[in-house]
C-alpha cells in the first residue's frame, strides 16, 4: 500500500519557518501512522524528529495533529486516514509551541496539571491497612486514571485556542481538559479530603465554568476518559458544595430552575 | 558549570522515583535524570499486578517459596526473604499514595492469581496497574518537589580513584553536555528490550544503565536470563498475565488446552519460561493457527472482559483486528524480561562505590533464572526504596566530588566523532535489526552450543561494524538518530555479555534451556555467572547463590 | 413523511422566532407533515445534564415516549437538541437498568418508551430519508452563484459515537451536500466543525465573542457571501454576537448567517420578507442581491 505524507517540519537551528515536507513510500496494509514515521526516518529521512516510545497507546508519547485532529500516531491506521489513497497531514499537537518538527514543548501543559495539586490529600493519618472502599467507587476512578496524560485534549480544546489566539499567556488561559480530569479524580476519591479547597479553587476563572461544552476532548481522548464529562461531574460536585455565587453556576442554577417551572417533572 | 546533587537517580520509572522519594523523605538533596518525561515511562506497560502476600491465608513464606522455586533456585533466598516480607507494607503505602486498586466485596484490595502462584496475591488495578502506580509516583514526586531534568540522556558515569562520583549527561532539547557531580548515584534505567527482536519492550528499552555501569566497573550477574513472554501479539505488544489469571485457555490448532501435557497442576498459569517453551514447541511441531497460539478468553464473558481486562480488549481489537468476546487472540512468545543486570546487594549497592542500582536494570537477585508476574513491580517498589535509603544514608560520609569540566570536552570530543562520521553505507537500524534477530534466534528460547557461538562471532562483526556506522542528522536540537547511536552501542555490549554467559552456563535453568544440556546442574551451576568489562573483552566470575530456608528441589508446575 | 416534531424551547422561541416559522414553511413545501410536541419538555441543553442528569434523561425519555405514542419518529431544528437527544438516547439504549428506572417515573405519568425511537434532525432528514435528488426536485430558484459557509454546532458533530458517525459517515458532510443541492457552492474552511462560543455567553463573553470573529472572519477570507447553519443557538451567536466580535477586532465583518431553513427556503421560491432576515443583526441584504432578489 502506498502511504502519501505531508509532515510539518521546522528546525530551530535553520534559523527559517516552518514548512511541510511530502514523502510517499510503500507501507504494510496494516500500518500505523507512527510506523510509517519510523520508517521515513530509517529509508528517507533521519532528520524528522518525533516522540514514541511503546506502540501501543499507554506511554503518550506521540500524540500528534494527524488530518487536523489529535491523535496517537501508534494507534492511528494508515488505511483509516488515507481515504482512496490521499495525502495524509501530520502536525505537532496544537496549542503548546514546537521545539522541533513534530515535537511539542509541553511545559505549558505539564504546569496546568500542576497547578491543580494533582495529588492525594488525604484527611488525618491513613489506617493501619489500606482504606476500605467499594469496588464500584474506585472502579471509575480507574478510568480517569487511565489517561496517559498525552495531551490530545489540550491540543484540540477550544478555548486554550481562542485564548492563545487573543495573545494570553499560558498562565493566564482555560486549565483545560487534562488538568480538570485530573482534579475530578482526586474529588471522586473517598479518600482526599479537600474536596472544598479544590473546588473552590477550580470554579475560579479559567476553571470549570470556562469550558464550552465543545465535545472536541472526548472525541480525541485516545484513552475514552471523557474529560468534558469530568468536568461537568465537578460542576454539579460544586453546586452542590455551595459553590455557587460564580458565574457559571448561577446560569446553570437559573437555568433549572426556570426547566422545572415550565416542566411536568 | 558542574551541576551538583548529593543524590543522583538515573531513570524516572517506578525503581527510580521511588528512590528519589525515599531519599527526599530522608532530607537530603535528591534529583532524577531521565531521557523521556517520568509518565513515559516503561513502567507504564505493566498491565498485571503487584504482588504481596495480604490474604489471612496467605503468608511471606508462601509467596517466597514460590519466587524460588520460580527462580529455579537461582534467587538469592536472603534477598527474596526480605523482599517478600517487605510487600504487603509497600503496597498498603501506594494505596495510601492514591492508587485506585480494584477491590473486594469487603472494600479490601483485590488480588488476582498469577503465573507460578499458588495463591492469589497479584493487586491490581483493572489492567493498568503500571500505568497507575507510575502516575502515582509521579504525583507524590510533584508534591515532593523533587527535581527532575527530563529529557536528558546520561552518556557515561563518571568515576574517580574506582568511585562513581556522578554523570555526563546531553539536554536531549539542546544537545549540549553537562557534568553532574553526585555523592551517590542510582541507576534504575530499566530493561533492554530492544537487544532482542521482537520484544515486547518500548523503543526506550536499551538497556542504557546496565551498559554505563558495565563500562564504569560494576559487574553484571546473570546476563544470560531473559523471560520470553508468552502472550504478545504479531508486532510485540503485550497481553498480561492476567488475561490467563482471569481464566483464558491457551490452545493450539486442534483446540487443545496443550499445558495439560506440560504443566499438569497449573496449566495455564504455570511459569512463564515453562509456558513460552511449550507454546514454542507447539508451534515448531506444527500445531500453530498461522504461526500463533490462540488465547482463548470468549468463556470469560462480555462483563467480566470489559471489567478486568478492558485494555487487551483494546489493543487485541486494534492490533490483530479481533474482538475478544467472540474470537480467540493469535499470540506468541516474545522477549520481555531481563532477569540479570548490575549485580547490587540487598541495600541496592553494587560493585562500584558510590554506585547503586534498583529495579529491572539491577540484579538483587529475586528473580533468579525467571521471574513472576507481579514480582517485577514489586521489585521496583522495595529495592527502589531500599536504594533510596541506603542512599541516603551512604550520602552523610562522602564528600563533594570536584568533578572536572574537562570531562565535558572529553564527551563532547567522542559525541562529535560519530557525528563526523561520513556515510558507511550501513545504518543503525540495520545492525540493531541484525542483532535483534540474532539474539531471538540463538540466545533466545532454545539454545545449543553452535548456535551461541555463531551469535557470539555475529555481536563481534556487528561491534566492529557499529565502530564504523555514523548518522546522517547532524543537528544538535532533540538529534533522535543520534540517541538511536549511542543506545546501539550499550546493547551491543549487553548483548555480548549475554551471549557469552549464556555460552559459559552449561545447563539448563529457568529460562535457559539448553538442548545440549537439558538438565539442571546443581552440583556445577548452582551459582550465579558475573561478567565484568575490560577493553580486552569480558571476564567471566562466579557468585555464590545464598540458600535460607528453601533447599533446591525438582521443579515441576 | 410525517415527524413527531420537537420545535426546540423558549430560548428560539424568543430569541429566533424566525426558524419556526421558516422550518414550519420548508417542511410545507416539501410536504413533510409534521406533529406538534411543544408541549414536551426543554431538552436540558447539556447545562441540565450536569446539574441532574436523571433529572434530565426523565425527561427527554418523556419526550421519546410522547412521539412513540404518535407512532412516528422524533424530528428536530437544532443542532443542540438533536446532540442532546442523541446521547440520551443512547445513555437509555445502552443500560436497560436504567431505562426501567426512568421509566418508572414516566408511568406515573402515564408514559412509557421503549428504548428504540428513531431522532434525526431536519438536515439528516434531507439527505437521508427524503433525498437530496428530490429536494434539488424542488429547488424553484437555484443558489447558484451564491458561496455558502456550512457551520455545524458542535452538538451535531461530537461526541461521534453518540450521534452514529461511524453507521453513517455521510453526516459529517450533510450540510455541504444539501447547500450543493440547493444549487449553490459550499465553502471549504477550518471552523465549519468548531465552537461558535454560545455556552460560554454570560460567562466569558471575551471569548464568546472572539470565537464568533475567528469562524466568520475566516469564511469572509475564503471567500464565503454567507454562513449557514442548522443550530439557532449557534446562530444566536454568530449572528447576534457579531457586532460585539466586530468591535473586538476593531474591522467590520459583516458576514450575514443563515438558518438551515432560511437558505433551503430561499432556494425553494418562498420570498424573503416570509424568511425572517429583518430579526437578525448582520443585515441579509448582500445575500439577497447575490440572488438578484
Amino acid at each position: 500500500m502506498e502511504a502519501r505524507l505531508r509532515v510539518r517540519r521546522f528546525d530551530p537551528e535553520s534559523g527559517e519557518g516552518a514548512r511541510y515536507q511530502s514523502y510517499t513510500l510503500d507501507v504494510p496494509d496494516y500500518a500505523t501512522v507512527l510506523e510509517v514515521l519510523l520508517q521515513i526516518r530509517e529509508e528517507l529521512d533521519d532528520s524528522l524528529a518525533l516522540r514514541c516510545s511503546c506502540s501501543s497507546a499507554i506511554c503518550g508519547s506521540c500524540a500528534m495533529r494527524i488530518n487536523g485532529q489529535a491523535r496517537l500516531a501508534c494507534k492511528t491506521k494508515v488505511a483509516a486516514v488515507a481515504a482512496d489513497g490521499g495525502e495524509i497531514v501530520v502536525e505537532p499537537v496544537g496549542n503548546m509551541p514546537v521545539i522541533k518538527d513534530l515535537v511539542a514543548d509541553m511545559d505549558p501543559f505539564w504546569q496546568k496539571v500542576r497547578a491543580v495539586e494533582p495529588w492525594l490529600q488525604p484527611k488525618g493519618p491513613p489506617p493501619e491497612r489500606e482504606y476500605l472502599v467499594p469496588h464500584e467507587v474506585m472502579r471509575p476512578l480507574a478510568d480517569v486514571m487511565a489517561c496517559i496524560m498525552c495531551g490530545s485534549c489540550v491540543s484540540d480544546c477550544t478555548v486554550l485556542e481562542t485564548e492563545l489566539a487573543l495573545g494570553k499567556p499560558y498562565e493566564q488561559t482555560f486549565l483545560a481538559p487534562a488538568a480538570l480530569a485530573k482534579a475530578y479524580r482526586f474529588v471522586g476519591d473517598p479518600r482526599d479530603g479537600a474536596d472544598a479547597e479544590r473546588l473552590l479553587a477550580l470554579s475560579r476563572l479559567e476553571g470549570i465554568w470556562d469550558c464550552t461544552r465543545c465535545n472536541f476532548c472526548v472525541e480525541v481522548c485516545p484513552k475514552s476518559v471523557a474529560p468534558m464529562d469530568q468536568i461537568l461531574a465537578l460542576r454539579r460536585k460544586a453546586i452542590e458544595q455551595g459553590h455557587d455565587e460564580y458565574l457559571g453556576a448561577r446560569h446553570t442554577l437559573e437555568f433549572e430552575k426556570t426547566v422545572r417551572e415550565s416542566s411536568w417533572l | 558549570m558542574v551541576l551538583s546533587h548529593d543524590v543522583l537517580v538515573i531513570g524516572a520509572g517506578l525503581a527510580g522515583m521511588r528512590a528519589a522519594l525515599e531519599a527526599r523523605r530522608k532530607g537530603v538533596d535528591v534529583a532524577v535524570l531521565s531521557k523521556v518525561h517520568p509518565v513515559r515511562s516503561h513502567s507504564t506497560q505493566a498491565q498485571g499486578g503487584i504482588n504481596a502476600a495480604l490474604g489471612e491465608d496467605d503468608s511471606w513464606e508462601k509467596h517466597g517459596f514460590d519466587t524460588v522455586k520460580g527462580s529455579d533456585y537461582l534467587g538469592d533466598q536472603d534477598a527474596i526473604e526480605i523482599f517478600v516480607k517487605d510487600a504487603p507494607e509497600r503496597v498498603v503505602e501506594l494505596e495510601h499514595m492514591g492508587t485506585v486498586f480494584s477491590r473486594r466485596d469487603d472494600g479490601r484490595i483485590a488480588q488476582r492469581p498469577f503465573g507460578g502462584a499458588a495463591f492469589p496475591r497479584t493487586c491490581y488495578v483493572a489492567d493498568i496497574t503500571g500505568q497507575v502506580l507510575l502516575h502515582v509516583l509521579h504525583e507524590q514526586i510533584l508534591q515532593a518537589g523533587v527535581r527532575v531534568y527530563e529529557e536528558w540522556f546520561a552518556t557515561s558515569l563518571i568515576v574517580e580513584d574506582g568511585v562513581c562520583r556522578g554523570a555526563l549527561a546531553m539536554e536531549i532539547r539542546s544537545g549540549q553536555l553537562q557534568a553532574f557531580s553526585a555523592k551517590v548515584v542510582i541507576m534504575a534505567t530499566g530493561g533492554l528490550g530492544r537487544v532482542y527482536e521482537p520484544s515486547t519492550n518500548s523503543l526506550i528499552s536499551t538497556g542504557d544503565g546496565q551498559a554505563l555501569a558495565y563500562r564504569a566497573g560494576a559487574a553484571l550477574m546473570d546476563t544470560e536470563f531473559v523471560q520470553y513472554h508468552p502472550t504478545a501479539l504479531r508486532n510485540g505488544i503485550l497481553m498480561t498475565e492476567g488475561a490467563r489469571g482471569e481464566g483464558g485457555y491457551l490452545l493450539n490448532s486442534k483446540g487443545e488446552r496443550f499445558m495439560e501435557k506440560y504443566a499438569p497442576k497449573m496449566i495455564e498459569l504455570a511459569s512463564r519460561d515453562v509456558v513460552s517453551r511449550a507454546e514454542q514447541t507447539e508451534l515448531d511441531e506444527g500445531r500453530g493457527v498461522n504461526g500463533f497460539i490462540l488465547l482463548d478468553l470468549r468463556h470469560l464473558g462480555r462483563e467480566k472482559i470489559l471489567e478486568r481486562l478492558p485494555q487487551i480488549h483494546e489493543l487485541a481489537m486494534d492490533i490483530a483486528g479481533v474482538d475478544a468476546i467472540d474470537e480467540p487472540i493469535p499470540i506468541r512468545p516474545a522477549m520481555h524480561y531481563f532477569m540479570g543486570g548490575i549485580k547490587t546487594d540487598v541495600h541496592g549497592a553494587t560493585l562500584l562505590p558510590g554506585l547503586y542500582a534498583a529495579g529491572e536494570c539491577a540484579c538483587v537477585t529475586v528473580h533468579g533464572a525467571n521471574r513472576l508476574g507481579g514480582n517485577s513491580l514489586l521489585e521496583t517498589i522495595v529495592f527502589g526504596r531500599r536504594s533510596g535509603v541506603a542512599a541516603a544514608e551512604h550520602v552523610d560520609g562522602v564528600l563533594a566530588a570536584n568533578v572536572s569540566e574537562a570531562l565535558v570536552s572529553q564527551e563532547g570530543g567522542r559525541i562529535k566523532a560519530v557525528l563526523d562520521r561520513s556515510d558507511s553505507g550501513d545504518s543503525v537500524a540495520r545492525i540493531r535489526m541484525e542483532m535483534g534477530q540474532t539474539m531471538n534466534r540463538y540466545v533466545g528460547m532454545f539454545r545449543d552450543e553452535k548456535g551461541l557461538q555463531k551469535a557470539v562471532a555475529k555481536l563481534a562483526e556487528l561491534k566492529e561494524r557499529y565502530k564504523r556506522v555514523g548518522v546522517h542528522d547532524r543537528s544538535r536540537v532533540f538529534n533522535t538518530s543520534l540517541l538511536f547511536h549511542l543506545e546501539l552501542g550499550n546493547m551491543l555490549d549487553l548483548a555480548e555479555a549475554m551471549a557469552l554467559a549464556a555460552l559459559h552456563r552449561k545447563e539448563s535453568r529457568g529460562a535457559q534451556f539448553r538442548r545440549d544440556f537439558p538438565q539442571r546442574d546443581d552440583e556445577e551451576w548452582l551459582k550465579h555467572v558475573l561478567v565484568r568489562y575490560s577493553p580486552e573483552g569480558p571476564s567471566l566470575d562466579y557468585s555464590p547463590v545464598a540458600i535460607t530456608r528453601w533447599q533446591p528441589e525438582r521443579r515441576v508446575y | 413523511m410525517k415527524f413527531a416534531y420537537w420545535p426546540g424551547c423558549s430560548v428560539p422561541r424568543q430569541g429566533t422566532p424566525e426558524l419556526r416559522i421558516t422550518a414550519a414553511a420548508v417542511c410545507d413545501k416539501l410536504g413533510i407533515e409534521l406533529e406538534d410536541l411543544s408541549l414536551a419538555p426543554c431538552t436540558g441543553s447539556g447545562i441540565l445534564q450536569a446539574r441532574d442528569l436523571v433529572y434530565a434523561d426523565t425527561l427527554n425519555a418523556s419526550t421519546f415516549a410522547m412521539a412513540e405514542d404518535m407512532g412516528l419518529p422524533l424530528m428536530t431544528i437544532c443542532s443542540t437538541c438533536q446532540g442532546v437527544f442523541s446521547q440520551a438516547r443512547r445513555r437509555l439504549k445502552e443500560k436497560p437498568d436504567y431505562l426501567a428506572q426512568i421509566n418508572q417515573t414516566l408511568e406515573e405519568q402515564g408514559m412509557k418508551y421503549s428504548g428504540n425511537l428513531e431522532v434525526k434532525h431536519l438536515l439528516w432528514v434531507l439527505v437521508e430519508d427524503y433525498g437530496l435528488a428530490e429536494v434539488g426536485k424542488a429547488v424553484v430558484r437555484s443558489l447558484k452563484g451564491l458561496r455558502v459557509a456550512p457551520f455545524y454546532g458542535c452538538y451535531l458533530l461530537r461526541p461521534s459515537a453518540a450521534l452514529g458517525l461511524d453507521e453513517h459517515p455521510e453526516r459529517r458532510t450533510c450540510l455541504e451536500s444539501l447547500i450543493e443541492a440547493l444549487g449553490a457552492e459550499a465553502v471549504e474552511y477550518r471552523g465549519k466543525t468548531l465552537c461558535c462560543g454560545y455556552p460560554l455567553v454570560g460567562v466569558n463573553d471575551e471569548n464568546s465573542a472572539a470565537m464568533v470573529g475567528t469562524h466568520s472572519v475566516e469564511a469572509k477570507e475564503k471567500g464565503a457571501d454567507c454562513m449557514v447553519t442548522p443550530c439557532p443557538l449557534c446562530h444566536m451567536n454568530l449572528d447576534g454576537v457579531q457586532p460585539q466580535a466586530s468591535e473586538q477586532r476593531e474591522t467590520r465583518i459583516n458576514m450575514p448567517v443563515l438558518h438551515l431553513t432560511q437558505l433551503i427556503g430561499l432556494a425553494l421560491g418562498i420570498d424573503p420578507p416570509d424568511l425572517g432576515f429583518d430579526r437578525h443583526a448582520v443585515p441579509v441584504k448582500s445575500v439577497l442581491a447575490k440572488l438578484g432578489l
